[in-house]
């Protein structure tokens, strides 16, 4: 038998002792919860100011990384810069230095004082290649290296490359090969410096670490998945090869295979870091396959673009600078305030003609000049003291305009030399642009582009 | 913090475990006050509220008998008021453990339907209890202590269960263990030996399917 037989009907009243008893389980129930309620309360009120202290905790170390950050950006910026001025700074005596040197081979010399003079010029040439190379690690850091598109033959990148290596690896006794392959003979839209940056650091470093034997460059076109043209520059040798090991830190700026290289063939060991950098940044990539003395083969894949197919080549004016080109009888106005690079660039234009030369000392003489008459171009310095070029080029500009006269052409001679440092140039009124320190061909062609350009806009 | 529903369950379900389990292991243990309640509203649900305020007057309660569901109370006056049911009804104190071990399992029925969700039958939900339910009460309740359920998947289909504590409701787990059975369409026999020595209640359940 269990209980729950009989259900007996609850009745309509309650007796006082069972509403004693409610009431007393209820008190204690609402004591109970009250007590509960101020715990819960109080706990709620810790965690309050746990988050509380939590949350000032992380502004504070949030505060300090934006400051550690902001003074690490300062610092790499100050960086950037201190290397942007002082390859400036040293590429103005060195214009000094190559412009002399050149002019000292102009000036009939024995056989071994052209050879001295040889190996003045070699040695600044390779001075300067350092600097650029310094300038673009920096300008990579900072996020500014900048690309030019223009068309480009690659038969021309073959030929560069041939002329400016055959010499060199033929004086090691390597046996060098530059080959192009049919789909590469195209025209294509990059920036023909920086493919010769590349190619020519890669084979740069082959001929530098291969005794002997040979090295080869190949040029040819693929496409990507996508079918994006990617141009390949393969080069081969067969130096002593790099071990495996030592490959990871090889694209690595300041890293050689090891420290025993950096003091047996010198260089900054920047030539493939900047490489790598230039062939990822067209969305590219750099590749090494190398054992241990069996030769190594460098693979760059640069994204490129084709040329369309129309557009014919114009005969370029700038073709043969040295030989016959002559500016006799050019009346040309120069404002350049450095004495070094005045004398400079009085024998660079020595040979050309010469046409009849007056330098300025600044900008603000330059417009005087220039208002009183008689000049065919003015060559243009930028960084000046009393008037810089871009404000005597603007005023010039502004005259002209007031008065109807025909534009005259204006070189930007200058060794701000980035591309969107040249496109303010022109942007500004300049007509062209030579970059310091300059040579006698970059000038002379300069000279003849912005000349051609002027009749051009008058016709 | 808001648990999702399936833990929040859980953890309701092992407070209750804890008021039913509780008492088997501490001597001086304090049960949750909803088990009062419980036992109460059972016996007002077959008695009537006048004849189980006459048996709360008669019995010798610390608490004269005043429970709330968020209270603690002695373990002992739970079995005060059994026994005292037992003599006011003339019916073994051993049946109305076994009742309200009944009346208990299908609180947690129809209150965490969730909880029984994903368990294949009856002895799937046994051996739940010493691996799932206690972990979660040790968690909740880290000085509780607990009696034990050892289980064991015998040859033949056959289950056995042995109950070990230092309270005597191994009759009341008998209950539970029927209801579990019931719940789950299982029509089993339910075979109890009471081993019980030396203050120490220890009982084996032996479950087999009925002939």
């Amino acid at each position: 038998m269990f209980l729950g037989d009989t259900i007996p009907t609850p009745t309509t009243e309650v007796s006082r002792r069972r509403y004693d008893r409610q009431m007393r389980a209820r008190q204690e129930a609402e004591g109970l919860l009250e007590a509960k309620s101020r715990e819960l309360y109080e706990a709620n009120q810790r965690l309050q100011k746990l988050l509380d202290t939590l949350e000032t905790a992380v502004k504070e170390r949030t505060q300090e990384l934006e400051e550690a950050r902001s003074a690490a950006e300062s610092a790499n910026e100050a960086k950037s810069v201190f290397l942007a001025s002082m390859s400036h700074e040293i590429r103005t005596p060195l214009n000094g230095i190559l412009g002399m040197a050149q002019a000292l081979q102009d000036s009939g010399l024995s056989a071994e004082q052209e050879q001295l003079v040889n190996i003045l010029r070699d040695s600044g040439t390779l001075l300067l290649a350092l600097i650029n190379d310094v300038l673009d690690i920096s300008k990579i850091e900072a996020g500014k290296l900048e690309f030019e598109a223009i068309p480009y033959d690659l038969s021309d990148l073959r030929d560069a490359m041939f002329n400016h290596y055959r010499l060199r690896a033929e004086e090691k006794g390597l046996s060098f090969n530059v080959s192009l392959s049919d789909a590469a003979n195209t025209r294509i839209i990059a920036d023909p410096t920086r493919l010769k940056q590349v190619a020519g650091n890669l084979l740069s470093n082959a001929i530098k670490f291969t005794e002997t034997g040979f090295v080869t460059l190949h040029i040819d076109m693929k496409s990507t998945c996508a079918g994006d043209p990617v141009l390949v520059l393969k080069v081969k040798d067969t130096g002593h090869g790099i071990p495996q090991s030592q490959q990871p830190q090889l694209f690595q700026r300041f890293s050689q295979a090891n420290a025993s290289v950096t003091r047996m063939h010198g260089g900054t060991g920047l030539g493939l870091a900047i490489s790598r950098h230039i062939c990822e940044l067209t969305g590219g990539s750099i590749k090494l396959r190398s054992e241990s003395g069996a030769g190594a083969e460098f693979q760059a894949n640069l994204l490129v673009k084709h040329a369309p197919e129309t557009e014919k080549e114009e005969p370029a004016p700038t073709q043969a600078a040295d030989a016959g080109i002559s500016f006799a009888g050019l009346r040309i106005l120069a404002a350049e305030d450095n004495r070094t690079n005045q004398i400079v660039l009085r024998h660079m234009l020595k040979k050309a003609g010469p046409p009849a030369l007056t330098i300025v000392g600044d900008g603000e003489k330059a417009v005087q000049a220039w208002q009183q008459g008689g000049y065919d171009m003015i060559l243009m310095d930028i960084n000046m003291p009393v008037m810089d070029g871009m404000e005597a080029t603007r005023q010039i500009r502004a005259l002209e305009h007031e008065k109807m006269l025909d534009p005259i052409p204006i070189v930007a001679v200058s060794a701000n030399a980035m591309v969107h440092q040249v496109a303010g140039y022109l942007h500004g009124g300049m007509t062209g642009h030579v970059a310091k320190p300059i040579s006698r061909d970059k000038l002379v062609n300069a000279m003849q582009a912005a000349l051609a350009q002027c009749q051009r806009s008058l016709e | 913090m808001q648990y999702p529903c399936g833990i929040r369950v859980l953890f309701t379900i092992c407070a209750h475990s804890v008021l039913v389990f509780e008492c088997f292991g501490i001597a001086e243990v304090r049960m949750k006050g909803i088990v009062f309640v419980e036992l109460i509203r059972m016996a007002e649900a077959v008695l009537g509220e006048e004849v189980v305020d006459e048996i709360l007057d008669e019995a010798v309660l610390e608490t004269d008998g005043a429970f709330s569901a968020v209270g603690n109370y002695p373990c002992k006056e739970l079995l005060t008021i059994v026994e005292a049911v037992g003599a006011r009804t003339g019916l073994p104190v051993e049946a109305l453990h076994v009742q309200f071990g009944h009346w208990m399992f299908d609180r947690f029925v129809d209150g965490y339907p969730a909880f029984f969700e994903g368990k294949a039958d009856g002895f799937h939900m046994l051996e739940s209890i010493e691996d799932e339910v206690h972990v979660e009460v040790r968690k909740l309740y880290p000085e509780v202590e607990l009696p034990r359920f050892d289980t064991e998947r015998l040859p033949d289909g056959r289950f056995k269960m042995v109950y070990d504590s230092e309270r005597p409701l191994h009759h009341f787990c008998k209950g539970l263990i029927e209801s579990c059975m019931a719940h789950f369409d299982q029509a089993v026999h339910l075979d109890m030996r009471d081993y019980t020595a030396n203050g120490r209640y220890t009982a084996e359940f032996l479950i087999q399917k009925a002939a």
